[in-house]
């Protein structure tokens, strides 16, 4: 288990390397540059030439490329090329945004749709059943801001119960800042709770009919009991790689969440920086994203190799 | 001290009229006495903590005078920095750090006297040197935007520590409007931490978050009696409508810019909110045809477009009337040389058909590339526009491109687009900056020695009644053979909370020419 | 309900129903609109009237006349997504999980990689590169949805080959290909199948956020996320606009999950498996 985790993290590296790579000569693709963004209509050829000797755009790719990368080893993620400040101080408060929202709805939505979606299995068929799908399909039938702006309509605008700017500052208390937090966090879990429940119902019935739970079944354990002991760790693994791809996505996707809560997190930070061309930022913000998909895939896979023992066989587990 | 007549717009009409004629060197004074408008209608009140939400912005925003281009920036720098000139609410430059001015005939030559006895923020008092230092900012070694706007300047001298001395290198009556750019703005010689604002203006800056928030504290005892009135400001960035809209409504903010023309009315509405409307001064909508690239070379094809474009149905239907219509020129409709005897192109399918087949284009389709990036509602304008050529058998195909990127890689790239230009000050500048032959921002293309020669012929004639005459046959003909499809002029709408005092229209920007931070004032 | 000897539960009954009624509007859509579905017939944002039964759009269109309009485009392209995403995520999943150690972490990792490049530089790419059509749309949305039915084919896959029966086969001499498509695959179709469901509705979603972006369906043309998306500040107002496009997408999503469930309730018992054991 040991090297297995060992050679995952020296993979992720070469990964999270590739990335980087990738990121920089995409940006570097798109057409314009930070010149052309930040200077706009009102560029002019020379006034753009000096621009892009005074930003370093003139070097070749290679070398600003390798600049970055060598400031990245010193834990230097550079300087924007739009504000002339340091990212490595802009990006924290985002980044901890980021995580700060990721955490607290995966908090809610990921016990919540484990819950759910073990019920939905053990009454398989009944109202109940038909019923949380029903709810659960129509929440992920709305585009993220439909559902965001709902919520605003009826719990800001209408009831004026819930603020619907969620940004928190220094000089909230942590009672204010929970309460900032509550739409937004509502609406991450409308959209994520119906994959992870609907993917913990199938699995679990997936596995229902295997002879090792009838075995268990005719020797009397209750129905209960057989879905959480027999039945839940067996159908484990698709349903931890789904718990993964929505904790990703909460990391990484909810752009559109940030923008209509008026929350600063790390991807309203990127698209800002794409749209202007501030390559270092853009490279500052995928090195986070892709730490995040490369860890969770990591945690996932590990923990799918934990809970089903037959996994840890030689050959099996890898 | 002079008399304080010069303020009334009347007294700058007639200052225009005078260079007109005055043949000796014309004095200029506009006066020591720094009186604004709103004073004698209520008095203000101090204290609270002003908040706004505001579009226009992202976190890639700086202080740098030299790259302002949103209104975001621009309100923050407001906040804290001084111009040399500022707009009054007739559009008319009056003085700001400029205190007065004169101007030798020919309106080359002009002397400028400094506002004594201001300080900057770092304690340091305002002087000539510190002026010049501003205003070479964007001039010469310069990545500044408004590089190009000051290149007639030929020389700039300081005469003594309150007095300068420009040169042009050919005359401009409209050069005092030139300066009240918002571009330009007085910082301390030698500054360039732009990140760390200094200036004159009646805020300091305590804390910016770039794309978040800017939050800035009074300075006390500012120079301008009667504004800098909030003890605190807080800039939002609230980049989404529907966010700005709620967060005006259930009392999270004071003010809210850029409204959406199409639920504006349940705003105001709303008992507790004020909406300020600004007509025909917000953005010009245009889509622009290129008359250097076929088929658009054709006179005929550019007019049947035009005449096939259906004004007021896209004035009803995307902006809900919040628009005047517009005549395919930029000049603002109630500048004192719009042309109104020039009569509105109506919608005419059947001219429109007419002026397609003179072009032998029949049954040609046209591309129109449209996106968000230029405005949000471009899509929806392009749509109806669509609707409306198909009466005159013009079949327009949209292209709807990505808003990212779009001024560098499909304005002045793609040969039929859409295009917004903003409200600017002066006929002068309206028309160099979109149609002169030498104008970078010429999207058009459209190249006109005539039009040259007039424009040129306007800027040193000083004959008020001439000038207009000038500049109607400018607008006839930027109308008829520019390739500005320009069919409406929307309105600025802000919303603000009730007991938000002293805000008003503004010619120029929303938000009261974007200083409502320093002007408003809570009941 | 029997039908042709089978019960069938009303649930899917009800599903099957609406999948057929949607099938068919997307068929003889265009020929049934009350009005030109691009015209702009009224005001701007109207209410439901008999004139306008779901009331007009953001500008002035019939909502009615686009949402019937508009199923072809929608459904069509949502589902053609989804069975390449899937045929493809399905195939290189199964193939990282009985293709050894070396094979799987080259796919997984290049998948990772796919997924940490942000969407946003990902679709701006390929606009650059390729341009706007219906086609690149398509192939986009399946190319980066299928990497992330490959991370659940391949959690599910590598779950199922580590168990007896796949040695059994193995030893028997059965050849890659059979092992994947006869053994795996079987047994891997609930949690896939219920995945298609809800990746199906999903890529509703997707085709209006990258049309938005500009990749994809181009106006005048109807799709029903993006009316959701051009009305959708309508709502915050109450006006009911958005709702319209949004409710089609969230019927003909339970419809095909319910008809999933039943699938699923037919088909939990695995086919390979316990024959063997």
């Amino acid at each position: 288990m040991k090297r297995y985790v060992a050679t995952r993290l020296a993979l992720g590296l070469v990964t999270l390397f590739c990335v980087t790579v990738l990121v920089f000569v995409a940006t570097n693709m798109l057409p314009g540059d930070a010149a052309t963004e930040i200077l706009g209509r009102g560029a002019t050829p020379e006034t753009l030439a000096r621009f892009r000797e005074q930003l370093g755009l003139d070097d070749p790719l290679v070398l600003r490329y390798g600049n970055w990368i060598w400031g990245l080893l010193h834990g230097d993620l550079g300087q924007s090329l739009t504000t002339q400040a340091s990212i490595n101080e802009a990006i924290w408060p985002r980044l901890w945004n980021t995580l700060r929202l990721a955490g607290l709805t995966a908090l809610v939505s990921v016990p919540l749709a484990i819950g759910l979606g073990v019920l939905s299995a053990a009454r398989e068929g009944s109202f109940l059943d038909r019923a949380l799908a029903m709810g659960a399909l129509t929440a992920i039938s709305f585009p993220e801001f439909f559902t965001a702006y709902l919520l605003i309509l009826v719990f800001s605008v209408k009831l004026n119960l819930l603020p619907n700017l969620s940004t928190i500052f220094p000089e909230m208390s942590f009672l204010e800042a929970l309460r900032a937090m509550v739409l937004p966090v509502m609406a991450l879990s409308c959209l994520v709770t119906a994959h992870m429940m609907r993917m913990t119902r199938t699995s679990i019935l997936s596995v229902m009919s295997q002879p090792y739970i009838e075995m268990a079944f005719l020797k009397g354990v209750p129905r209960a009991a057989v879905i959480t002991r027999h039945a839940l760790p067996n159908a484990a693994a698709p349903i931890i790689a789904v718990v993964a791809m929505n904790l990703a996505y909460l990391v990484v996707g909810i752009v559109v969440i940030e923008v209509v809560f008026v929350y600063p997190g790390l991807g309203q930070y990127m698209v800002d920086a794409v749209g202007k061309r501030d390559i270092p930022v853009v490279q500052a913000c995928g090195v986070f994203f892709a730490l995040a998909f490369i860890g969770l895939n990591l945690i996932s896979d590990v923990l799918a190799v934990l809970v089903n023992p037959r996994l840890r066989r030689p050959g099996g587990g890898r | 001290m002079t008399d304080a007549k010069t303020h009334t717009p009347g007294a700058h009409l007639s200052r225009r009229s005078f260079l007109g004629t005055a043949a000796v060197t014309a004095t200029v004074t506009a006066g020591g006495l720094w009186l604004p408008r709103a004073a004698h209608a209520d008095t203000p009140k101090k204290g609270g903590t002003l908040r706004l939400g505001m579009e226009g912005g992202a976190s890639t925003d700086s202080f740098n005078p030299m790259t302002l281009s949103d209104e975001v920036p621009i309100t923050l720098c407001y906040a804290v920095m001084n111009g040399l000139i500022e707009f009054d609410a007739e559009g008319l430059p009056q003085p700001e750090l400029f205190e007065s001015w004169e101007v030798e005939p020919g309106a080359a030559k002009w002397v400028f006297n400094i506002r004594q006895g201001i300080t900057f923020s770092n304690g340091k008092t305002l002087t000539a040197d510190d002026v010049i230092y501003s205003i070479n900012l964007h001039r010469g070694e310069s990545v500044s935007q408004l590089k190009g706007n000051l290149e007639p300047i030929t020389e700039i001298t300081k005469l003594s520590d309150s007095q300068i001395a420009i040169t042009l290198s050919e005359g401009n009556a409209d050069f005092v409007a030139l300066l009240g750019d918002y571009h330009l703005l007085v910082v301390p010689e030698g500054h360039s931490d732009w990140n760390n604002p200094i200036g004159t203006g009646a805020y300091l800056l305590e804390s910016f978050e770039p794309g978040v928030r800017a939050v800035f504290t009074l300075r006390g005892d500012y120079w301008k009696p009667g504004r800098g009135n909030f003890d605190r400001v807080e800039v939002r960035y609230i980049s989404d409508a529907v966010a700005r809209t709620s967060a005006l409504q259930s009392g999270q903010i004071d003010g809210a810019n850029r409204l959406d023309p199409r639920t504006v009315d349940f705003l105001a509405q709303a008992p507790n909110l004020n909406v300020v409307r600004s007509e025909g001064t917000g953005l010009r909508y245009v889509f622009c045809a290129r008359v250097s690239d076929d088929p658009y070379t054709n006179q005929n094809a550019v007019l049947a477009l035009k005449y096939g474009i259906d004004r007021q149905k896209i004035i009803d239907n995307v902006l809900n009337g919040y628009a005047t219509i517009g005549n395919d020129h930029t000049i603002n409709p109630n500048s004192p040389f719009f042309n109104a005897e020039l009569p509105q192109r109506p919608y005419d399918p059947d001219k429109a058909a007419w002026h397609l087949k003179e072009a032998g284009l029949s049954g040609s389709e046209f591309r129109l590339t449209v996106s968000e990036g230029a405005w949000v509602t471009m899509p929806d304008c392009a749509q109806i526009f669509q609707q409306s050529l198909d009466p005159a058998g013009i079949r327009l195909e949209l292209n709807k491109v990505p808003a990212d990127g779009y001024w560098s890689n499909v304005w002045r790239v793609d040969p039929f687009c859409g295009v917004i230009w903003g409200s600017r000050m002066t006929a002068d500048e309206n028309l160099t900056v979109c149609y002169s032959s030498t104008s970078p921002m010429n999207d058009s293309n459209w190249k006109n020695e005539t039009f040259d020669k007039l424009l040129a012929e306007a800027r040193v004639e000083l004959d008020q009644g001439k000038r207009k005459e000038i500049y109607a046959t400018c607008q006839q003909m930027a109308s008829d053979e520019a390739g500005h499809v320009l069919f409406a002029i929307n309105d600025t709408l802000d919303g603000y909370g009730k007991n938000v005092m002293g805000v008003n229209k503004h010619p120029r920007f929303g938000f009261d020419d974007l200083r409502v931070a320093e002007k408003a004032w809570f009941a | 309900m029997l039908l042709f000897g089978t019960r069938i539960p009303l649930s899917a009954l009800f599903g099957a129903t609406v999948m057929v009624l949607f099938i068919l509007l997307a068929i003889f859509g265009p020929w049934i609109t009350p009005y030109a579905p691009d015209a702009t017939v009224g005001k701007t944002w109207t209410g439901p009237s008999t004139e306008f039964w779901l009331g007009t759009d953001n500008i002035g269109r019939d909502i009615l006349s686009r949402i019937i309009a508009g199923a072809q485009t929608t459904i069509g392209i949502a589902l053609v997504t989804t069975v390449l995403s899937f045929t493809l995520g399905v195939s290189a999943g199964i193939f990282a999980s009985v293709g050894g150690p070396v094979l799987d972490n080259l796919l997984s990792r290049v998948v990772d990689m796919f997924l940490s490049v942000p969407v946003l530089i990902m679709a701006l790419i390929v606009l650059t590169a390729l341009g706007s059509s219906i086609p690149t749309l398509i192939l986009t949305i399946a190319l980066l949805d299928s990497t992330r039915v490959f991370l659940v084919a391949r959690a599910v896959a590598v779950d199922i080959a580590a168990r007896d029966f796949i040695d059994v086969a193995r030893l028997r001499g059965e050849k890659m290909p059979w092992i994947m498509f006869h053994e795996i695959l079987p047994n891997a179709m609930p949690p896939l199948i219920s995945e298609f469901g809800l990746r199906f509705c999903f890529n509703f979603l997707y085709v209006a956020s990258l049309s938005f972006l500009g990749l994809g369906v181009q106006p005048p043309q109807a799709d029903w996320g993006g009316m959701v998306r051009e009305n959708g500040q309508a709502i915050a107002f109450g006006i009911l606009a958005p709702i319209w496009p949004a409710l089609a997408i969230a019927l003909v999503t339970v419809a095909v999950n319910l008809v999933v469930d039943w699938l699923l309730s037919r088909n939990v018992k695995p086919s390979g498996a316990s024959a063997e054991l």
